[in-house]
């Protein structure tokens, strides 16, 4: 199974924007690509996770500013559902072309819309930009505040950034405390649902974008589509990034591959075993339904 | 000697009817009955019990054309009985998807009464969807113009077909700014579009009227001068939006509706004495068949002060505006000179709309069943939804829908006319029969008429 999906091209990148990458958690690809195609008409607005009441809950929002769109930059390790408002910007908030950001279900969802727009009529024509995160697994917002507040003993609202990588969950504080705890410990909080998901670099977006295989400060960016591909182009050739190719920079690209792969044979295990889970009254097994197979 | 003639099912509507006419030697119709015969929806008996919330929703599943006349209308109704004003945004957003309906449905009923009408000067029928000019581009305006009030609908609705924005109490979400600006930008080019589109709507059904023939089914009809005229009453309660009774001055008087059962109105059991088979889509109902219409019918009959009233673009053309020109042509002529207001009605209320203001009422009370009514001029007519709400709950709940107000006065219309050009004049009406058929209110004379149907 190839496990990074289709793509037409994967590179290291990082945003020339310093206002963005003060703000981003990465290479600021996502915030750099909606604002380059908020300024060229390519889109309208942007679905992000914006900020909302509680500290690190997001909340989805119609970024049509970059100064809207900083002010939801960074990674929070919680799900924001951004499907929800992709029908009303669409309606109430009158937007033709629609970005949208999400993990890779929801960027499954977003396709699973405009291949079936039920419920969803006029929408699926006007999403003009569908960028994907990747994503090994989520947390619920009860589930973070566990982890920051019991297991790395801080308080929400001084946690400056969060971040995932090299095995470990790490928060910095705004008074400077730095504060780890090791990842295999989060796995008891993870959502049902990403038990069962066969997908790590979002296969279904136009660009997908995340740190894993890029240096610090920098992200790796896989160009899916013909869309995602003029886009691309359109932001290198007004100098909104500095790349790299993937095969100079470390650890590179068999770090993503080595991480999908896990990902995708763990959870095709969970896969399996759902078709023997639980039993009819005859004694057969009953079997869970397969999101991946038709019924 | 009468003979009768059945056309059924008749077509280019909404919804399913029939009619039984009895003409005479020459072939004027001396009595027609125009009777729904689609099956009973029973919105008025599914919204018992329910929320008020739900009830507008599930009253606005009737039918697809005018489901935001229903929408509005229910939820007023609900309002009136719990007596919840609405903050002015939201009565504007209201007032920007009635004219954004009214826009589409007129738009579509142009297509649908295209095809009777000649182009001028010649002999030559409109097919509205033939390649050639002048036709293509008419047909191009009528959908654009279609689309611009869809969109507008969904924009401010949320939906197109059955808006889900308002509620009870208001809206649920008022529009950005950035909104707004695309709406006007749609009604802007609507105003010039509907301007047009009325006055080469208008020109073919002068030429039309200035006929002496009209060709049905391989047969030149003379065209009567008194096409569709009648001696009924007209019924509207505002220009464009409706009215409550909530209303400071009510236009609508609950006390002046009684409805009969349409066993005590139309014609009992007849059998069909003529035919045609080349009339048009499959031809008339072959002689000897049985009709029954005062079984078959599955629609009261309302009178306002005792006497079928015709509602619509003339109705309420001629109560605002003193517009008097009767027949069919006239009120066709009615409903296209109502296309321009539906552009401009939109452009005013975007003037006064607040997009930062509220949209939904601070205090929403729960109702104590005391009874209120709402009426909706939707594009065919007044839409008098009627409900009474107690503690959230919605106790009774009664639609009297545009067309079941045209059915009877539509049926003395025909009177007079040819029998093969009855379908123009029915279709002057704009007919929508899916709301018309409702559920029939439970009292003597109905179990009566359900004892025979039984038997």
């Amino acid at each position: 199974m190839d496990v990074l999906g289709n793509y037409k091209s994967v590179i290291s990148a990082r945003s020339t924007d310093k206002d963005i990458t003060k703000q981003s958690q990465d290479g600021g690809i996502i915030t750099t690509l909606f604002a380059y195609a908020l300024e060229e008409g390519i889109i309208d607005g942007a679905i992000v996770a914006g900020p909302s009441e509680e500290p690190w809950k997001p909340e989805p929002v119609v970024a049509t500013t970059k100064a809207e769109l900083l002010a939801a930059a960074g990674t929070r390790y919680t799900i924001s559902p951004n499907l929800y408002l992709i029908k009303e910007a669409t309606r109430s908030y009158g937007l033709d072309r629609v970005g949208i950001v999400g993990t890779p279900c929801q960027m499954q969802a977003v396709r699973k819309a405009q291949l079936y727009p039920i419920g969803m009529r006029d929408v699926d024509d006007k999403i003009a930009l569908a960028l994907g995160i990747f994503c090994m697994e989520n947390l619920s917002y009860q589930a973070l505040e566990a982890i920051v507040e019991d297991h790395c003993n801080q308080k929400m609202e001084s946690v400056k950034k969060m971040d995932i990588g090299k095995g470990k969950f790490t928060v910095y504080t705004e008074r400077g405390a730095v504060s780890q705890m090791p990842l295999k410990l989060i796995h008891k909080y993870v959502q049902p649902g990403c038990n069962v998901c066969l997908d790590y670099v979002a296969n279904l977006a136009d660009i997908s974008s995340g740190s894993v295989g890029s240096p610090d400060g920098w992200s790796t960016v896989f160009v899916r589509s013909m869309k995602g591909n003029a886009v691309w182009d359109g932001a290198i050739a007004a100098g909104c990034f500095e790349t790299k190719p993937m095969d100079q920079v470390k650890p590179g690209l068999d770090l993503v591959t080595k991480l999908a792969t896990e990902k995708i044979t763990k959870n095709q295990k969970n896969v399996d075993a759902r078709k023997t889970f639980g039993l009819k009254a005859d004694g057969t097994p009953k079997g869970l339904r397969n999101p991946y197979e038709t019924p | 000697m009468s003979k009768v003639v059945e056309i059924s099912p008749t077509t280019r509507h909404e919804g399913h009817s029939k009619l039984v006419l009895k003409v005479n030697d020459d072939g004027i119709i001396e009595r027609g009955d125009w009777l729904s015969i689609t099956p009973v929806r029973g919105v008025e008996k599914l919204a018992i019990g329910k929320t008020m919330e739900q009830v507008p929703k599930i009253a606005s599943r009737v039918c697809g054309i005018c489901p935001i006349a229903h929408t509005l209308a229910g939820i007023e109704a609900m309002e009136a009985s719990i007596g919840c004003e609405i903050p002015e945004d939201a009565k504007l957003l209201r007032y920007i998807l009635q004219c954004a309906n009214r826009m589409h449905s007129h738009a579509i009923h142009n297509i649908l009464s295209l095809p009777d009408m000649y182009i001028p000067g010649t002999d030559v029928k409109i097919n509205p969807f033939t390649k050639e000019e002048p036709v293509r581009s008419v047909a191009l305006r009528i959908q654009r113009l279609r689309e611009i009030g869809q969109t507008i609908g969904e924009i401010v609705g949320g939906e197109a077909i059955h808006p889900s924005n308002p509620r009870v109490g208001g809206m649920y979400k008022n529009i950005t700014p950035r909104a707004k600006a695309k709406i006007y930008d749609l009604a802007k080019e609507s105003r010039v579009l509907a301007q047009e589109q009325m006055e080469f709507m208008i020109a073919v059904f002068r030429n039309y009227q200035n006929r002496d023939w009209s060709e049905v089914g391989g047969v030149e009809v003379p065209i009567t001068k008194d096409l569709g005229y009648h001696n009924q009453g007209y019924m509207a309660t505002a220009p464009v939006y409706g009215s409550s009774s909530l209303d400071e001055t009510p236009m609508w008087f609950p006390d002046r509706f009684t409805e009969v059962r349409p066993w005590d109105w139309y014609m009992g059991e007849v059998e069909i004495s003529e035919a045609d088979p080349n009339y048009p889509i499959g031809g008339t109902t072959p002689v000897g068949n049985k009709a029954w219409p005062q079984m078959e019918a599955c629609t009261g009959v309302p009178l306002y002060d005792g006497q079928p009233v015709e509602v619509g673009p003339r109705a309420r053309l001629v109560q605002f505006k003193n517009y008097d020109e009767k027949g069919a042509m006239g009120l066709q002529i009615a409903r296209q000179m109502e296309f321009p207001e539906t552009a401009y009605g939109i452009i005013d209320a975007l003037d006064a709309l607040d997009p930062s203001g509220s949209v939904l009422a601070d205090e929403i009370p729960q109702g104590d069943g005391s009874f209120g009514w709402a009426a909706n001029e939707a594009p065919r007519g007044t839409d008098v939804h009627m409900a009474k709400v107690k503690d959230g709950r919605v106790e009774y709940f009664g639609m009297l829908v545009p067309t079941t107000w045209n059915f009877p006065t539509c049926s003395r219309a025909l009177t007079g006319a040819p029998w093969r050009l009855a379908e123009v004049i029915m279709r002057a009406y704009d007919p929508c029969v899916s709301c018309a058929t409702h559920m029939l209110v439970i009292d003597e004379d109905k179990r009566l008429v359900a004892q025979k149907l039984i038997q």
